[in-house]
């Protein structure tokens, strides 16, 4: 899980220099839209984040399953 | 006083309101929420949050009951015993809170919809559990839009979490000042450096905060940028584990072994108090018991343990922290621990001081217990005696109260760093400053010890 943290930092700290860039100005004027844009740019590397996560509990379990099998399938055998 | 109004607290959302008719609250769902409600209960969603105790039940009722032409529906929730407020909570109270919130927006995404807001106000406690009682808080979710409630969630959870665990307990307290929630750039200054290397709180609190700073005078186009499904359930998945990381140990309470030190108070003593509080509580059989200085309960659960609705208020956050902690662990359903400072309880807060109720306005409780408590009000915060029964005339209709005399060695403790300005301090004075409200009905000396026990009763007979 190191990397994916050591991944997580790397884009979050792209992410502050992106927040010190300059930014084009259009539309609407709130307190949330900081919110909204940090969202945007977190989400994108939690997103990755989760998705390793899942796929790595789905690994984990596939092979916890198979090792859990094998015994039994010996039991069987004898 | 609370027949045919609307509720003052409920007013932003224009999906609906909750109104009082005849003594019940009915919440009207507006034409505008049409889509968006029928979607909560066709998809089974509703349904689903019901029955796993996560989402207020509600039935629908006759739309005769419309308070404006702009009604769909009419619904009736289930009522909430007691209302009590995130700054009334403590650490695990609102941790828990936060813990459903983020499960009930884990579950809505499952049916395609997603919390429009986030306001810790929409969690209360019901038999012991946090639940969710604003049902017109689900949208149904858009392809590609953010979590809208993402800013709210952090003000109203992240941010005080974070500052209870990481800097001070007592730092809830700021809910009590910001009624939306912790601002982010003063729980980024007054968090310490070391959250800044937790992803989490580096992200959502920190760069959070300064990104709210560095947008606060711009105007951004904000129309081309989409955030996908995946992106929507890592920012949740990462917020759950943000919170189930942060932990606070209650730490030995201020009154922890108060009853055990105290060589005035012999487990006889406590004994036969306790059986003492059984049969007054069996005199008056009261539904609803407020625990004023309840410690851990010990008391509160005498009350609790009949199927009385107890609320057990406490100065000290270790001590409200174990109470519930032990309600959790014990799944106990009539006891609410609160954190409460009753020489300055609650106020109303936020518009027109009446979005939040004041403490005063949720009583009063049938019977108050005011135990070993007299000698901390009079003697720590020199309140004259009948100040102190004037006050718990407003709140309860029947008192459970010890008077501790000054031969006390609790009250001795408390004299020795103080000139004892304290003539009126007396058995004597008390009972007659407390005659002036209420009637004494019974009064018990507690064996092995210099206190007495007294049931009360208000003189006055009206309800209020």
């Amino acid at each position: 899980m190191k990397c994916f943290r050591r991944l997580i930092t790397t884009l979050a700290v792209l992410a502050l220099f992106y927040l010190i860039s300059p930014q084009k100005a259009y539309a609407y004027l709130d307190p949330g839209t900081g919110s909204y844009i940090l969202q945007l740019i977190i989400a994108t590397a939690l997103g990755a984040a989760f998705a390793i996560k899942v796929y790595w509990k789905k690994i984990k379990t596939f092979f916890a399953n198979r090792s859990s099998k094998r015994p039994r399938e010996g039991e069987d055998d004898d | 006083m609370m027949t045919n109004r609307k509720l003052p607290s409920s007013f932003r959302d224009p999906s609906g309101f909750l109104f009082f008719r005849d003594g019940f609250i009915y919440r009207q769902v507006n034409i505008i929420y049409k889509e968006d409600y029928d979607h909560l209960i066709n998809s089974g969603l509703y349904e689903t949050l019901v029955d796993a105790e996560l989402l207020i039940p509600h039935d629908e009722i006759d739309i005769e009951y419309a308070r404006s032409d702009k009604a769909y529906k009419i619904i009736k929730p289930e009522p909430i015993p007691f209302i009590s407020y995130p700054y009334e909570w403590c650490f695990s109270q609102l941790k828990d809170a936060a813990l459903v919130t983020v499960r009930l927006q884990r579950i809505a995404f499952d049916f395609g919809m997603s919390l429009k807001d986030c306001s810790a106000y929409n969690m209360q406690f019901r038999k012991g559990k946090p639940v969710f009682i604003d049902t017109l808080s689900f949208e149904q979710y858009r392809e590609g839009q953010p979590w809208v409630a993402y800013r709210q969630f952090c003000q109203h959870f992240l941010a005080p979490l974070a500052l209870m665990s990481y800097r001070d307990v007592r730092l809830n307290q700021l809910l009590r000042v910001y009624i939306d929630g912790v601002p982010l750039d003063l729980a980024s200054l007054l968090l310490p450096v070391r959250t800044r290397f937790r992803v989490s709180l580096l992200s959502h609190i920190h760069l959070h905060a300064k990104s709210q700073e560095h947008f606060a005078d711009k105007t951004v186009n904000i129309s081309g940028h989409k955030m996908s499904r995946l992106s929507f359930l890592g920012l949740i998945d990462n917020l759950a584990s943000a919170i189930k990381k942060l932990k606070w140990q209650a730490q030995g309470t201020e009154w922890a072994d108060y009853y055990y030190e105290d060589i005035d108070y012999s487990a006889d003593a406590l004994q036969h108090k306790k059986q003492i509080v059984a049969e007054f509580l069996d005199k008056i059989n009261p539904k609803v018991v407020w625990d004023l200085g309840a410690n851990v309960g010990m008391f509160s659960r005498i009350a609790s343990d009949k199927g009385i609705q107890t609320i057990s208020f406490d100065i000290d956050p270790a001590a409200v922290e174990k109470n519930y902690l032990e309600c959790v662990k014990n799944g106990e359903t009539n006891i609410l621990p609160l954190l409460l400072d009753f020489t300055n309880p609650s106020p109303g807060i936020g518009w027109e001081n009446q979005e939040r109720t004041p403490l005063l306005e949720r009583g009063p409780a049938d019977t108050v217990f005011a135990l070993a408590l007299i000698h901390h009000l009079a003697i720590s915060n020199n309140l004259p005696l009948n100040k102190i029964a004037d006050f718990l005339d407003r709140i309860c209709r029947s008192l459970i109260i010890e008077f501790v005399p000054k031969s006390d060695s609790q009250v001795q403790r408390l004299l020795s760093t103080r000139e004892d300005i304290f003539p009126d301090y007396t058995q004597r004075v008390f009972e007659s400053e407390f005659r002036e409200y209420f009637t004494m009905e019974s009064s018990v000396k507690i064996r092995d010890s210099k206190r007495t026990l007294y049931l009360m009763r208000r003189r006055q007979t009206q309800i209020r």
